[in-house]
């Protein structure tokens, strides 16, 4: 306390005229007067701040500082100034030097800038909360001044900041009407999905993909959620998946769609369980005629079921909307759909035109002026009575009312149709989640007598009076009643399809939250016959038709949905509270779609993981089966967990682990510039160097340029291996590769091909195949798959054709660490083998600390950056002069051609054009992580990404059999390397 | 590779499903040959002492039999006669999903049962006379 009161003493005394000392003699007095004359200057420089209205507690101080300098003076001087006292004082110099001396003290008081000193000039004691706000807690001498202060600041501010637009009460905003055309106005960028306003509440959203989407919980649930999708049941809103939609000759079809797909990359659309509707498929989509290049990305696909007699199809594609504005010209250029249907004149969703109306009045407008004129229109507006009122957005809102969403070809005869937001799409992941769906859902009821008789406008009325139908719908129910005995969603057949008419499940919404769970019952014999029969065989197929796939049965069932607020009054009038209402009424039968989801497929481990089941529901309906879903005690995911459901799978996420697909190649570089951004919000000191860490691209992965690298070497390595073949001696280490890896001059390359994923499935089961130890257990599975053991021939046929490919692949650590994203991947060396008898993470290899040779560079570019801006251009040259000159001496550097231009430069990070990426340190790099996290399924670090096929089969070549398919894994921001195997699961 | 496709004409991918789960009380113990067997054994010591079950059930599919019995005996052994066995063995049925890979695309997939042996072992303290 002592030490701050002292510092604002000498604060204070700063300001204050130099102590006047009394000089014996006549010369010092001048001097003195002379003193005297300075002091006014140096005080009104100094002492900009003190206020005047102060000005009694000022002199005070004031009085107390000079006394304090007379004090401080006689200590000094031991008490010699008796002594100095002196004799005579002259009294016009000594009067004129003081006079000065007040007179300057006079106007530091006088003077005052800036205004936060008002209160800071007020004593602690006095200060009150708020003062800035309320003038009137200020003392009344300094209110004056303050509020003169606050017209200014407010003059200022008004004139940086937008004129505010007039705000209406909060009880007219929350107005209904209003509430939905503020609604409808905020999603016309952005399309809500059904459930926003319920993610909204709870989700932390993002826009994305032209959608408003939920990203993660608010709540901490990281853990329950992983809990859920492996013991319970994990729910997550798809709806923003687009389908497309594809009508016409079955063979023709096929003929159209057979060009996207190609056959060795597993089963596509003509694959015969899925064509007769009983599954729904997945396949990645290529370019027409363009496989194994050229890829789009990731489908899923459902045929409907075969009517009797008519070769008419339809086939649903379910694509990510990323993908979709690639995929739809492609569908249009191979179905020969160039004809575009104009929409009839009277679309069915009548609000389209809704959102459009409102735009103008919630602008903010520009001047007041044009408020008060919209303001006036806006009430004329409501008024009109033939305005229609606003409308809640039902699917696609926003697309402008001209568009097409269909196409028709002249010679082909096929459709398509633009189904995107026409449906709503759940996911249920766990392997509870066939016991939320049979306890939420209840297969429909029959109509009442009464009811049939009379013809009717709604569907299900009519669809009663049929026999058959009526007969197919009980089927339909059986099979729905028999999943109830079910222990698990994995123990269906993978990808069934089941169509079904339900009740509206806000019927029977229980009262609290339950948790759903199988009961466990003897089940008849009967029964058991039948789970036998489902488990064995899936749903028969008559019964995987649903009413869903009619238009015209969707859009009667989205028109004719009771509000929310009419079903209450329903509620409330039945007469005993809480007991269910009956007779339901007939508008509240809904068609839906039950497609099974097959969990992790691929591997040993973790089979059937995640399995679950997909719900179709016509748009409308979405809230209405959500939160009695909810109300079965299922855990909501955002777009983290289904990243993390996949990663989990160790299946590649759309569009993240695509990178050969342009919607792979467009989220890369959008990563990337979010990553960099993230890292040059940092201040510089506090970055990472990537430098040092001998990371080149931390942001992002460059595979064409990996590829590329890992081409050449090969083809080298041919060269010299024919060499090497005639004297007889095959010697591959990777330290060979190593050495010729620093020759690489990426000048030589010739216009090379882009990359691409290896998808084949035979080169696939070959490859996972070497990957495997041959040794105790992995022995036995080699045999099994009898692949051809890998040496040079078998290595040199495979690679032929897929020179420049990368792999998916997943990598468990042996021990320790934790994957991140971009991490690389490298081939250990020979030593680094023996370090693994050691079975533990701390004797894992290092990376030594590169060295900055960009360090000069950048400190010239601060330096030029100081600089006047007029001499920039000539510092900017001197800068590149010098930058030549490391790169010349380094010979890892003469890659780099032509060096950047010092704009580029970011402190920490290697600047474009990259060196070699696969010679870079100290080991040589396969490949990247796309995904990396701790995997809580396999209770360790698990990464996924893609590895070079080239440069994983040198690897293989070169490793010992007992040690083979190792890799080393480094994060970016690390120099620890840490063991990883390598898994290729098909 | 060659020699398969000319023995039969269409391959197949066998794809083994999960065994049924069965609904698992506290005190079940399912034995599986991938956990390490201490830990295993670990488990089940802890239900019985620390856990105040007076009986827990070890279940074994198949490979894990062995491991089954082997856990069992152990827990008896270290108790110096204080714990009493029971077993019971069973047959459970698994699926097999055969998946076609010609590439015509027109074989159906295949789906076989076959049937594994498990054990059931009770593990008790015997109630006192």
């Amino acid at each position: 306390m002592s030490t701050a009161k002292q510092k604002m003493r000498e604060r204070k005394l700063r300001n204050q005229p130099a102590s006047v000392q009394y000089s014996s003699t006549s010369q010092t007095v001048e001097s003195s007067s002379q003193n005297g004359g300075d002091a006014p200057a140096t005080a009104g420089e100094i002492h900009d701040g003190a206020p005047s209205d102060i000005q009694k507690s000022t002199d005070k101080q004031k009085s107390r500082g000079q006394q304090g300098g007379w004090h401080r003076g006689h200590q000094k001087d031991g008490g010699g100034y008796v002594r100095e006292m002196p004799q005579h004082i002259t009294g016009g110099a000594f009067a004129m030097a003081r006079a000065a001396e007040v007179k300057a003290m006079l106007k530091a008081i006088s003077t005052r800038t800036g205004s936060c000193q008002l209160f800071e000039a007020l004593p602690r004691h006095m200060r009150r909360r708020a003062m800035s706000h309320n003038v009137k807690r200020l003392p009344r001498r300094l209110r004056d001044f303050a509020s003169r202060l606050r017209e200014k600041s407010l003059q200022a501010g008004s004139k940086k900041k937008k004129e505010k637009a007039k705000c209406r009460s909060r009880k007219a905003r929350r107005r209904h009407g209003n509430l939905l055309l503020e609604f409808n106005r905020r999603q016309r960028k952005n399309i809500w999905l059904e459930t926003h306003i319920w993610h909204a509440k709870r989700f932390h959203m993002v826009k994305k993909w032209g959608y408003c989407l939920g990203d993660r919980p608010t709540l901490k649930c990281y853990r329950p959620c992983y809990r859920a999708m492996s013991t319970h049941c994990l729910l997550m809103d798809l709806s923003y998946y687009c389908c497309i939609e594809l009508q016409g000759e079955e063979d023709k079809l096929l003929a159209a769609l057979s060009q996207l797909t190609s056959k060795e990359a597993g089963p596509t659309f003509a694959a015969a369980l899925c064509l007769s509707g009983l599954r729904q498929g997945s396949v990645v989509v290529y370019r027409a005629g363009g496989f194994p290049a050229q890829a789009l990305g990731p489908v899923t696909f459902l045929w409907r079921p075969r009517t009797q007699g008519l070769t008419h199809r339809q086939l649903w594609i379910w694509a990510h909307p990323t993908m979709k504005q690639d995929l739809l010209p492609e569908l249009q250029i191979v179905c020969q759909c160039s004809e575009a249907v104009v929409p009839p004149a009277v679309p069915v969703i009548t609000p389209v035109d809704v959102p459009y109306t409102a735009e103008p009045q919630h602008e903010p407008a520009k001047s007041p002026k044009a408020v008060k004129t919209q303001g006036t229109k806006r009430k004329c507006s409501s008024k009109d009575p033939s305005e229609p009122p606003a409308k809640k957005i039902v699917g696609d809102g926003t697309r402008p009312p001209g568009t097409p969403v269909t196409w028709r070809s002249c010679s082909t005869g096929i459709v398509i149709n633009d189904l995107t937001m026409e449906m709503v799409r759940y996911r249920l992941i766990g392997p509870q989640s066939h016991s939320v769906l049979t306890e939420t859902l209840e297969a429909a009821t029959d109509c009442d007598a009464s009811v049939k008789l009379q013809p009717s406008s709604l569907w299900w009325p009519e669809h009663c009076k049929d026999d058959d139908k009526m007969g197919l719908h009980r089927q339909q129910a059986d099979v729905f009643k028999t999943l109830k005995d079910l222990y698990s969603t994995g123990e269906v057949p993978a990808g069934i399809v089941l169509g079904l008419t339900v009740d509206d499940p806000r019927l029977t919404i229980p009262q609290k939250k339950v948790k759903a769970l199988t009961c466990v019952k003897q089940i008849q014999e009967e029964d058991e016959q039948k789970r036998r029969e489902l488990m064995l065989r899936g749903v028969p197929q008559h019964c995987c038709q649903s009413l869903l796939w009619e238009q015209s049965v969707r859009d009667n069932v989205t028109e004719n949905k009771i509000s929310e607020q009419e079903l209450n009054r329903m509620k409330s009038d039945v007469l005993v509270p809480g007991s269910r209402l009956s007779p339901i009424p007939p508008q509240s039968r809904i068609p839906i779609l039950l497609l099974h989801q097959p969990g992790k497929q691929v591997g040993h481990e973790m089979s059937s993981w995640g399995a679950g089941w997909d719900l179709l529901l016509p748009k409308a309906w979405g809230m209405a089966f959500w939160v009695p879903l909810v109300y079965r005690g299922v855990l909501i995911g955002g777009l983290n967990m289904s990243l993390k459901h996949s990663q989990n799978k160790g299946s590649p996420h759309f569009p993240h682990d695509y990178p050969d697909c342009p919607a792979g190649a467009r989220f890369q570089e959008q990563q990337e510039i979010e990553l960099l951004n993230k890292f040059k919000r940092r201040p510089p000191a506090k970055r990472i160097n990537y430098i040092k860490q001998g990371c080149l691209a931390p942001f992002r992965c460059p595979w064409q340029q990996l590829a590329e690298e890992w081409e050449l070497i090969t083809r080298e390595g041919r060269e010299e291996r024919k060499r090497d073949d005639q004297s007889g001696t095959t010697t591959h280490s990777d330290t060979a590769v190593e050495e010729k890896t620093t020759h690489i001059n990426i000048s030589e390359t010739k216009p090379p091909s882009c990359f691409t994923v290896l998808r084949n499935r035979k080169s696939l089961k070959l490859l996972s195949g070497w990957c495997k130890p041959t040794t105790s257990k992995g022995q036995r599975l080699c045999r099994i798959n009898q692949a051809p053991p890998l040496d040079h021939t078998a290595a040199r046929s495979f690679l032929t054709p897929n020179e420049m490919s990368l792999a998916w692949v997943r990598f468990s650590l042996l021990f320790k660490g934790n994957p991140e994203l971009h991490a690389m991947v490298c081939v250990p060396l020979a030593e680094d083998l023996k370090l693994l008898r050691n079975k533990s993470d701390i004797n894992c290899p290092q990376e030594p600390v590169h060295k900055n040779h960009f360090k000069t560079r950048t400190k010239n570019k601060k330096k030029g950056s100081k600089k006047t801006p007029a001499s920039s251009l000539s510092s900017d040259k001197t800068v590149e002069k010098e930058s030549e000159l490391p790169s010349t001496s380094e010979p890892n550097l003469s890659a780099a051609e032509d060096p950047p231009t010092s704009s580029d430069l970011v402190f920490g990070l290697w600047p474009d054009p990259l060196p070699s990426i696969t010679s870079h340190c100290s080991r040589v790099t396969l490949g990247w992580v796309t995904q990396g996290d701790f995997s809580l399924s396999a209770g360790g670090g698990e990464a996924l990404g893609f590895v070079s096929v080239t440069a994983l089969v040198h690897t293989l070549l070169s490793q010992p059999s007992e040690h083979r398919g190792l890799v080393l894994l480094r994060n970016p921001s690390s120099l620890h390397y840490h063991f990883a195997k390598i898994n290729i699961e098909v | 590779m060659l020699r398969s496709v000319e023995m039969d004409p269409v391959e197949y991918t066998l794809r083994k499903r999960l065994p049924r789960k069965l609904p698992k009380r506290r005190n079940d113990v399912y034995v599986n040959m991938k956990t390490d067997f201490r830990a295993q054994l670990a488990r089940c010591q802890k239900l019985l002492e620390g856990g105040g079950h007076r009986e827990i059930c070890v279940h074994g599919l198949g490979l894990a039999i062995n491991r089954a019995i082997n856990i069992a005996l152990q827990l008896q052994a270290s108790s110096q006669g204080a714990l009493q066995l029971a077993a019971n063995t069973s047959t459970v049925e698994l699926v097999d999903d055969l998946e076609p890979e010609d590439p015509d695309e027109a074989a159906e997939p295949m789906t076989r049962t076959r049937n594994n042996s498990a054990i059931h072992i009770k593990v008790f303290y015997p109630e006192p006379q």
